[in-house]
């Protein structure tokens, strides 16, 4: 076991890991911000998106330690916590972007940087933007609606 | 009616979005231990000796379990049925000394971590005698071929054999006969959430549950049958989110029996979540080879079919016994009228996994034979396809040809085929392969005429709902049902139904979360098509109670009978005289009062008859099963240089009676289009034909559609027929949209390049191979 430190949504957490953890099952096992899921600890889903300094990473191909120093944010940290959302969190409710919720957060966490980094996206960047993180209930139409929503509400 | 048909927000989206807490994955039990299965590397063999003296050593194991520990009584894991069905098979043991898959869990270990179980797990030693296996399910049933199962010669499970008229008349009196052999793969539904159960026994040998399940009381009645134990020692409790299920989580799987029986053994609560190779090892959609040859007059009438489908179930019956009666039945016997029809299915064993559910259950692979065929009979005899299915399809006002007593009360076939066509712009349609250039387009369009919205009528398959409603002195509802939210929106549309029947706003009705089994009606699974119609049945009977009552109250407060009272909007006022009011609120706080009532005009005595709580109770099957119909059309694109398929419009039209939450139908239309799609184009889940192993670990060896292959132009269209026998006229939706997907890509790719491919998936190296091109 070591101990590291983590910045996670604006706070210092101090963790006792072993080496080989990745930050989704510290994130998820440790610290219970159980908003990242778990879908294939592959690569493969994006269930487990977070921002590592502002970037989009799969938490479970990141091992925790090396996210140490860095800041994290989750959905828990998304839109300040509270009753307060995120542009992008009422935009899917509005949309009715939700439908099993599993993939929900990562998709959001996802979209986040995309709207973070590109004023008005079109539908193609939209969509290849998001095409690292599956849904199987909602075929997209509506996360891409819900993203689109969120665009045109934060000025475009 | 105000609500219904609207929209209004879902009450699970706000958690939803910003963390997503109430799903089973998430659920933490104090002292829990986590284990982990020993799974078989060999399709077929038996287990000679089992040595788990190193890792019952290793510090934080806490116990170990091998297949000689467990329950002798075999069983059948399929939820929705009687354990003991006549139907189906039993079997199946929690762990057998005889593997017949590569993957099935040898043994079982429970530590203080994950880590401890999983080294733990490589310290038991395993030795096995290998067995030949068998894999093609038509080699399978060859005299010779390597038994699975004693009571099973030749690998045949089940062997329905359905028909009726005479097919040799029929046939003769047919100007052609085609036919042709239709054949679908395996795939996955791949619910995102895995599947995880933790099971916490107590010293008296009580069971409490949490599992990602589609059905409450199935999992209490499996495992309670499993275990050889009564149901009231297994209490199940409900998790309020289930990522997902499409059929993939309709039976228990070995996790839980395991858990529990670890649990037993520890006293500690035991955990089991699937890894997603796990996963993708436990159930999937059968893969079934359909032989069909069809008679027809020069008109299109039908004179004869005969379909033979041969069903690979894998290791164990379990849903297949089910699935191929589903799919011979609904799927190619009784979707059209032909007065002439026979259909033998063949469920076989082989070593491959075992098949489960899947939404359709059986359709998609009958539908893409049928519908294929049927497109081209009308190319081939220049017979224009919408006017064919018309001329072959059943009419409201009929007999139900499969449900006994049942009517076709609300069937709008006709009205689905011509707004869809319209829509699509179906008379552009050119003639097959006319288009020029690389890339040629093309359209097409399948049919699912007959669907259930339920199981009533059907033998063996349990079908009623149950639910409570109770009012609350702030003037909201708490309505408790066992129906699992598995993401298509239940926990919505039955707050739905039952604010619209109390006249309450949408957000005054509250899903009471973690229900479970000793608190809430029994209720068959969320499966089937079946939870807006039945379970909204039940939902609206328990909400007509409460209601009666409510007026009651009401009539004796505002001194007039309450059939002369409405509520609407939270208000209970008098029909004629609407400015005599109450609120809902008022109401119930005077039936919850003592019996002097503190109000704003002082103490105020109250009655006997005005006291109580004001609470429904409902428990029922619904008095039909009535069926919805679907029509989709697509227009797709054809790289003939590449083989890529790419589909570009889709209109779906669906007769559902009643429309009840459109945005989450449209979304039911939508994700079930990817899972078609995917199905008609691109999921294959594969295994090594030696080792019989799933070569699929994970999502990036199993490809399914994202947002990038789908379709920019999915529109639905709804049709509304007002069914009499369904809550505010509502019948059914899911399971056809993922249906039809298949062969109207299918239909779609022969009219753009002039081939046809009867083998799912439709690669791009099958379509290149049909152009010539490999």
């Amino acid at each position: 076991m070591k101990t590291i430190e983590l910045q996670i949504n604006g706070s210092t957490h101090e963790v006792s890991i072993e080496a080989d953890e990745t930050l989704l099952q510290v994130l998820r096992n440790r610290l219970d911000l159980t908003g990242t899921k778990k879908g294939c600890d592959s690569g493969g889903c994006g269930c487990c998106s977070v921002q590592v300094d502002g970037k989009v990473v799969y938490s479970c191909m990141m091992y925790a330690a090396g996210a140490a120093g860095k800041a994290i944010t989750t959905i828990e940290g998304l839109g300040g916590g509270g009753t307060a959302l995120d542009p992008l969190q009422q935009a899917f409710i509005d949309a009715g972007a939700v439908q099993c919720g599993y993939c929900t957060c990562g998709m959001i966490m996802n979209a986040s940087e995309l709207l973070a980094t590109t004023k008005n996206p079109g539908e193609d960047q939209i969509r290849h933007a998001i095409a690292g993180n599956l849904c199987r209930c909602t075929g997209y139409t509506k996360i891409v609606d819900a993203i689109k929503l969120a665009a045109a509400r934060t000025g475009g | 009616m105000s609500l219904i048909g609207t929209s209004p927000e879902r009450p699970d989206a706000f958690d939803k979005v910003t963390g997503g807490k109430a799903f089973p994955v998430n659920v933490k039990v104090p002292g829990m231990l986590h284990a982990k299965l020993l799974r078989s590397p060999y399709p077929h063999a038996r287990i000679l000796r089992i040595d788990t003296s190193a890792a019952e050593k290793l510090p934080g194991v806490k116990a170990v379990l091998v297949p000689s520990e467990v329950p002798k009584r075999k069983f059948t894991p399929v939820y929705f049925v009687p354990t003991d069905a006549g139907s189906m098979v039993q079997d199946m043991l929690i762990m057998s000394d005889t593997v017949r898959f590569a993957g099935q869990p040898v043994a079982a270990v429970a530590a203080t971590s994950l880590r401890i179980a999983e080294q733990a797990i490589e310290l038991i030693e395993v030795e096995y005698e290998e067995l030949p296996t068998v894999f093609d399910p038509e080699e399978a049933m060859q005299p010779g071929a390597p038994q699975l199962h004693e009571h099973a010669p030749n690998n045949v499970a089940v062997n329905p054999v359905i028909g009726f008229g005479d097919l040799d008349k029929g046939f003769a009196e047919a100007d052609y006969i085609f036919e042709g052999v239709y054949s679908s793969h395996r795939v996955h539904t791949c619910y995102m959430e895995p599947r995880v159960c933790i099971v916490d026994c107590d010293r008296q040998g009580n069971f409490t549950v949490h599992s990602s399940t589609q059905h409450l009381f199935g999992v209490r009645e499996k495992l309670a049958y499993a275990l050889e134990i009564p149901e009231s020692k297994v209490r199940v409790i409900k998790a309020p989110y289930i990522g997902g299920g499409f059929g993939g989580k309709l039976d228990i799987g070995y996790i839980e029996p395991i858990a529990a029986l670890l649990s037993r053994k520890t006293g500690r609560p035991v955990r089991i979540e699937q890894t997603r190779y796990e996963d993708f090892i436990t159930t999937a959609r059968h893969p079934i080879k359909v032989y069909l040859k069809t008679g027809v007059k020069k008109d299109g009438t039908f004179t004869a079919r005969h379909a033979r489908s041969i069903l690979d179930t894998g290791a164990h019956a379990t849903h297949g016994a089910e699935v191929i009666n589903v799919h011979g039945v609904f799927g190619l016997l009784m979707t059209y009228r032909c007065p002439n029809s026979k259909w033998e299915g063949y469920t076989v064993y082989t070593n491959n996994m075992i098949g489960g559910g899947y939404r359709g259950y059986g359709s998609p692979q009958a539908c893409f034979a049928a519908e294929s065929q049927i497109d081209e009979i009308c190319e081939q005899l220049k017979l224009d396809p919408i006017e064919f299915r018309r001329k072959n399809a059943w009419h409201a006002g009929e007999p139900h040809p499969m449900v006994p007593g049942v009517t076709l009360d609300s069937y709008a076939f006709d009205e689905c085929l011509q707004s869809g066509a319209e829509r699509i712009g179906w008379s552009q349609r050119k003639k097959a392969d006319s288009g020029s250039g690389t890339k040629k387009r093309g359209m097409g369009f399948a049919c699912q005429p007959l669907w259930v919205s339920g199981c009533v009528g059907f033998p063996d398959i349990y079908e009623h709902s149950g639910a409570i409603i109770k009012l609350n002195v702030d003037g909201t509802a708490d309505l408790a049902i066992a129906t699992m939210d598995i993401g298509s929106g239940q926990t919505t549309t039955l707050c739905q139904i039952a604010a619209e029947e109390l006249g309450l706003p949408m957000e005054a009705v509250r899903m009471v979360q973690n229900s479970d089994t000793t608190t809430v009606p029994v209720d068959a699974p969320t499966h089937a098509s079946r939870a807006t119609y039945s379970a909204g049945n039940a939902v609206q009977a328990a909400a007509r109670t409460v209601r009666e009552r409510l007026l009651k109250v009401a009539g004796i407060m505002l001194d007039i009978n309450p059939e002369q009272l409405a509520v609407a909007n939270g208000r209970v006022s008098v029909k004629a005289d609407p400015k005599r009011s109450l609120s809902v609120a008022e109401v119930v706080t005077r039936a919850e009062s003592p019996f002097v009532q503190h109000g704003k005009n002082g103490p105020a005595p109250t009655t006997l008859e005005e006291k109580g709580t004001i609470i429904g109770v409902s428990s029922l099957a619904p008095k039909s099963n009535p069926s919805p119909v679907s029509v989709e059309f697509v227009e797709v694109e054809v790289d003939t240089e590449t083989g890529q398929v790419q589909v570009l419009r889709v209109v779906y039209a669906h007769d559902l009676g009643k429309l009840i939450h459109r945005n989450g139908a449209e979304g039911q239309v939508e994700g079930g289009f990817q899972q078609g799609m995917g199905y008609a184009l691109m999921e294959n889940l594969l295994f090594d034909p030696v080792s019989g192993s799933c070569l699929a670990g994970d999502f990036l060896d199993y490809k399914i559609p994202t947002a990038v292959e789908m379709p920019r132009d999915i529109q639905s269209i709804f049709i509304e027929s007002n069914e009499p026998s369904g809550p505010f006229g509502a019948k059914s939706l899911s399971e056809p949209c993922i249906t039809v997907p298949a062969p109207a890509i299918a239909n779609a790719i022969y009219n753009a390049i002039g081939v046809r491919i009867r083998e799912l998936p439709i690669t791009p190296e099958k379509i290149l191979a049909a152009l010539g091109k490999l």
